[in-house]
């Protein structure tokens, strides 16, 4: 198909509003979840995760975040309702049309308007879990309480 | 066929809506599924509403417009027969006869479909298959065994589930029923015996099974009386199998034969030793795993970095070796790779996950008894009847390194496994003792000819073992256990079988001792002992024969005066005269030539066909460049030596060079470094990797020489904008790699903020190492509030000092600056509301500041502080700061930091006078709060407190520290 042919974004090159995003990553963990909240949402009332995997939205969405990486290292993506049941640790999954945004300090991934997840392999990708681009950036706190002012 | 009732529904719940394979939401579209698709409906539209003999014209026609069009007609018709049972005759007979290739097409797409496709297989197309299956092997199409052979493949050992059952049930089924046909095919047979015999041991336990395993006994003991010699083909891994069913009566009698009776099996069987001697063939020890696994695994030992394999590890246990019943498949994996996966030298020399720590993790996991002797045996099994002429040492080489490897780590595996080379001699088959002895025997001989481990001596003889076993090896294999001084850890030689190796440098520690004795009496002794130690690198190995004896450990044996002369001769012997040697030609020439000449490509096109066949050569260039005078400046030669290579790639390249040079010889990877990192900057100063290598061979005299190159600014190894990421990627590394990479950042002038964020990943208890350098390097750090922002995110253990002790270094000697940054966080973190705040730190895993955090630090600082004569918190931003704090906190933290803020109390009193006397006041305050205010305070405070300091070492101090302060505070209440 034509439009796979687009070259993909490695991690380590994923910033804060980039949007448009193609990357192929394998999926590391899925668990750690947060409240909804790409950057436009309203911050959910109280963020303390369940003790299970998945949290759930005002508007009932389940929202999960996965962990994720290639070889130039890891990153959280937010992955919303049914896709997020099928994710499996180890899966290579192609993002398409993705988008990145600060959530809570922390560099994260989403699928954006029209964009798609697609596992396209399992097990046989190398990749590096460090460094962690979404460990909290306190620069990237200080942007968006600077935009957000 | 009775399976397909209970497994209606497809696994993964519909999504994709393909009727060949199953796919959910997530799956991406299969372009395979999607091209048979297409077939069927070219099939459909030309078809459609015909009768049937005009359909088969229009087929029949379509088919003679090309080659294209036969293949689109045959696998349109191929997957009718999979997804739509009830055509399925109907569109075979099409098939015959539409078919000018003898099914060639389909049989392909049938293998491509069972090797990549077959685990998401819809039901039905499975039941479908095998039909297709029976059909071939009915019709008697050419290439339907090799077919056969693959469906085989996909019953997966050590898996009792339903699919898998009912695929092992139907296979058999064909199998049995065809018997005629079976018998034309010599390695059918033996493959089919082989997967069987295998396969019975998973079946037993419900009465299906017991069914199922007297009809794979049947088939098995037929095919072995008629066709022994066919099955003979199969090898020793034969009698593994046979021992593992010996006790079904079948196979009782069967084994009665094989050790009495050979000639009734065949005229040419002499008896089970003649198995046992002949080597297993790599297709049937690579036919018991499924293509999955072997996919898995072969990534796992061509792609994956060592140290890098946990999840995969992780994720294949989970797949396939998670239940009981999976147990005995790590036999399979285990004889798969010992005997199918050979890695080259160059993978072999590179830090590719290596095949010893794979068998150590498949050891390491078994669950029970007797999965775990089974495992053993596999790993040793081509020890047992070993002969260096017809077998390899690749399929002996793990076990010996994974008890080399596991002695430091683990030493019960290495203690477990050696106990078990040792009792396997008599055990195995008491009449062929003597054989296995031999064996064994010869195994070892060949590990230390091929240099796998240089000595076995510390492996045999090592302290980490008991008495016992350690008296068992001794007499069990003397020769292999001389050493009479406590062993010596030998440096860890990867197996490269290469003739280059043979003078590597050895730690021969007799040869001191002996050397007068060898001196006076037996020259030639010492000519091949001197040969062998090799105390300076020398450049030209192939020449070996030529190369002179290296004298240097003599030289003590010589007076003064002539060790001198023979010192300044030595000096002498010049580096012009190392890279003299005839490889240093090609090097010479490459050099002398431009690099528009066409020589010059051939040049460097014979270079990498050397290199693929010796990769040594690349650090010899390396060497050459930075030794030669002819060479000097062009060091970027070996770039474009890197791309001409098969790697094609100069990072790639340099780090492959550097690893063999690392392994080879750690003094010419030293001598490298400098100009390695200063030439190659962009692949250096970012790669971990190479550091590693370069730390984990050193000496503290290489390490010293690295500092001063660093100093002098030959050298530099790191630059700050990588420089974090590489601290942090060495928090893993072994405790000396860890030093020694703190030393050479330091030898650097990189200031200390760089790499200030890593403490935020620097646990108490995991990484003693790096805390305990950057706390002596903070101490001669002035604090900035980053620091004591870092410093106070440490999350509050008990144990943890380091907060504490770098607070209190900087109290004495910077307390005005840590007071102002103090006030300044806590001012900060107070303007937050708290519970919040709380709730963020619980949720992200990394250390953020809060609040309570700093005020716990403080307050263990503040105890720390007593009884000394510091008066840190009587400055006035510290008391502003607590007050600050003070008036905005809940009752609880009050409650709990009640004796960190009582200090402010005074200081609250003096802020209602106006402003001057205020400041009046607190510059009095800290004396006087000494003399008059605090002692009252103090004198209940160091009753608790000095009780409680002696405690501060052990767990909790927190609550006592609570108890405490909740009582002074009742008390002033």
């Amino acid at each position: 198909p034509a439009g796979t042919m687009s070259t993909e974004t490695l991690v380590k090159d994923v910033k804060p509003g980039l949007k448009n995003l193609n990357l192929i990553f394998i999926v590391l963990e899925t668990g750690g979840c947060h409240g909804g909240g790409g950057p436009g949402s309203p911050r959910p009332p109280d963020p303390l995760p369940p003790p299970g995997r998945v949290t759930k939205t005002k508007d009932g969405h389940e929202v999960r975040t996965c962990k994720v990486a290639d070889k130039t290292g890891s990153i959280n993506i937010s992955v919303w309702d049914d896709v997020g049941n099928l994710i499996q640790p180890g899966d290579i999954i192609r993002l398409t049309k993705g988008y990145a945004s600060v959530f809570k300090g922390c560099l994260t991934l989403y699928t954006g308007r029209g964009g798609d997840l697609q596992k396209i392999g399992e097990f046989c990708m190398v990749y590096s879990e460090v460094p962690n681009f979404s460990e909290p950036n306190p620069e990237y706190v200080a942007q968006q309480s600077q935009s957000k002012g | 066929m009775e399976m397909q009732k209970g497994k209606g529904g497809t696994a993964g719940g519909g999504g994709g809506g393909g009727k060949l394979l199953v796919s959910t939401l997530l799956d991406a579209k299969d372009e395979l599924e999607e091209r048979l698709e297409r077939c069927v409906g070219i099939v459909t539209s030309l078809t459609n509403g015909l009768s049937e003999r005009e359909a088969n014209d229009a087929l029949n026609a379509h088919i003679c417009k090309g080659t294209p069009q036969h293949e689109e007609i045959c696998l349109g018709l191929f997957t009718l027969v999979l997804t739509e049972p009830a055509q399925a005759q109907k569109c075979y007979r099409d098939l015959a006869l539409v078919s000018r290739d003898g099914m060639n097409i389909v049989l392909n797409k049938i293998n491509h479909i069972l090797m990549e496709k077959y685990l998401k297989l819809q039901d039905t197309c499975r039941t479908q298959l095998v039909w297709l299956l029976r059909e071939l092997v009915k019709s008697g199409v050419l290439g339907a065994d090799g077919v056969c052979m693959t469906f085989m493949k996909q019953i997966a050992g050590g898996d009792v589930t339903a699919k898998n059952i009912w695929l092992a049930e139907n296979v058999l089924e064909i199998l049995t029923e065809q018997r005629e046909w079976v018998l034309k095919s010599s390695l059918l047979i033996a493959m089919a015996v082989y997967t069987y015999l295998r396969l019975i041991v998973d079946h037993h336990g419900t009465s299906q099974l017991q069914v199922l395993r007297q009809k794979e006994v049947d088939f098995c003991i037929s095919l072995l009386r008629e066709r022994f010699m066919d099955c003979f083909m199969i090898g020793r891994d034969l009698v593994r199998l046979l021992q593992n069913v010996a006790r079904i009566p079948e196979f009782e009698q069967l084994w009665k034969d094989i050790i009495h009776n050979p000639q009734v099996l065949s005229a040419q069987f002499t008896g089970v030793l003649q198995l046992l001697q002949s080597r297993t063939s790599r297709k049937f020890l690579a036919c018991r795993l499924t293509p999955d696994m072997e996919t898995k695994l072969l990534f796992m030992t061509s792609r994956v970095r060592f140290g890098q394999q946990k999840r995969y590890q992780d994720w294949f246990q989970r797949q396939y070796l998670s239940t009981p019943d999976s147990q005995s498949l790590r036999c399979d994996l285990i004889r798969y790779i010992c005997g199918v996966v050979h890695p080259s030298n160059e993978v072999l020399s590179s830090d590719i996950l290596p095949r010893w720590a794979i068998i150590g993790w498949l050891l390491t996991t078994c669950t029970s008894n007797v999965a775990a002797s089974n495992a053993k045996l596999a790993l040793f099994y081509d020890w047992l009847f070993f002969n260096p002429e017809k077998d390899s040492i690749m399929n002996i080489e793990p076990a010996i390194l994974v008890m080399h490897h596991s002695m430091k780590p683990h030493p019960a595996i290495t203690a477990t496994l050696l106990d078990f080379m040792c009792r396997i001699i008599p055990n195995f088959y008491p009449p062929l003792e003597a054989h296995v002895r031999q064996g064994v025997f010869n195994s070892l001989t060949h590990i230390v000819e091929k240099r796998v481990l240089a000595h076995l001596a510390p492996l045999f003889d090592n302290p980490k073992l008991d008495k016992e076993l350690r008296a068992m090896l001794r007499e069990k294999f003397p020769e292999f256990c001389s050493s009479p001084s406590p062993p010596i850890e030998v440096k860890i030689e990867e197996p490269v079988s290469m003739e280059m190796d043979n003078h590597m440098s050895e730690k021969d520690d007799s040869c001191y001792d002996n050397a007068e004795a060898a001196f006076s009496d037996d020259e030639e002794d010492l000519n091949s002992k001197g040969k062998k130690r090799e105390f300076r690198f020398h450049p030209i190995k192939e020449t070996i024969v030529e190369e002179p004896v290296d004298i240097t450990p003599f030289l003590d044996q010589l007076d003064e005066s002539l060790k001198d002369k023979v010192l300044q001769l030595q000096k002498g012997r010049s580096l012009e005269e190392s890279v003299g040697k005839p490889l240093y030609l090609i090097f010479r020439n490459l050099c002398q030539m431009q690099e528009d000449n066409s020589g010059f490509s051939l040049l460097l096109d014979l270079l990498s066909e050397l290199y693929q066949k010796q990769p040594k050569i690349g650090y010899h260039l390396l060497y050459y460049l930075k030794a030669s005078k002819a060479a000097a400046g062009k060091m970027n030669l070996y770039e474009s030596f890197a791309q001409a290579t098969q790697l094609g790639d100069l990072h790639t390249c340099l780090m492959m060079d550097m690893k063999a040079c690392q392994e080879d010889d750690v003094r010419l990877l030293c001598y490298l470094t400098p100009s390695i990192y200063t030439e190659f900057p962009d692949e250096t100063l970012r790669s971990g990797e190479l550091l590693n290598m370069i730390v984990a061979v050193i000496d503290s005299f290489q390490l010293q020489e690295l500092v001063c190159h660093v100093m002098m600014g030959n050298l530099v190894m790191f630059r700050k904008d990588s420089v974090l990421n590489i601290l942090i990627q060495s928090l893993d590394w072994e405790t000396f790699e860890q030093y020694c990479t703190w030393q050479l950042f330091l030898a650097h002038s990189i200031p200390l903020e760089t790499i200030i964020p890593i403490l935020q990943h620097l646990k108490y208890k995991d990484h003693p190492e790096a805390l305990s350098c950057l706390l002596l390097q903070l101490r001669r750090e002035k604090p900035s509030e980053e620091m004591v922002k870092m410093v106070l995110s440490r999350p509050c253990h008990p144990d943890d000092q380091f907060t504490t002790s770098i607070l209190r270094h900087w109290c004495i000697k910077h307390d005005d600056l840590l007071a102002e940054h103090i006030k300044s966080l806590l001012i900060k973190n107070n303007s937050l509301p708290r519970k919040r705040q709380s709730l963020r730190s619980s949720s992200s895993k990394l250390a953020q500041l809060t609040l309570e955090q700093i005020l716990e630090h403080l307050d263990n600082l503040r105890l720390n502080l007593t009884n000394t004569k510091q008066n840190f918190f009587s400055q006035t931003p510290i008391l502003q700061a607590l007050q600050h704090v003070q008036a905005s906190c809940d009752e609880a933290h009050k409650m709990k930091f009640s004796d960190l803020f009582s200090l402010a109390e005074e200081y609250e009193d003096s802020s209602t006078k106006p402003p001057k006397s205020r400041r009046k006041a607190t510059l009095s305050s800290p004396r006087s709060r000494k003399n008059a205010a605090q002692p009252a305070n103090n004198e209940e405070e160091s009753a608790s407190s000095s009780a409680s300091e002696e405690e501060d070492t052990k767990p909790k101090p927190a609550k006592r520290k609570r108890k405490g302060s909740s009582a002074v505070g009742s008390d002033s209440d």
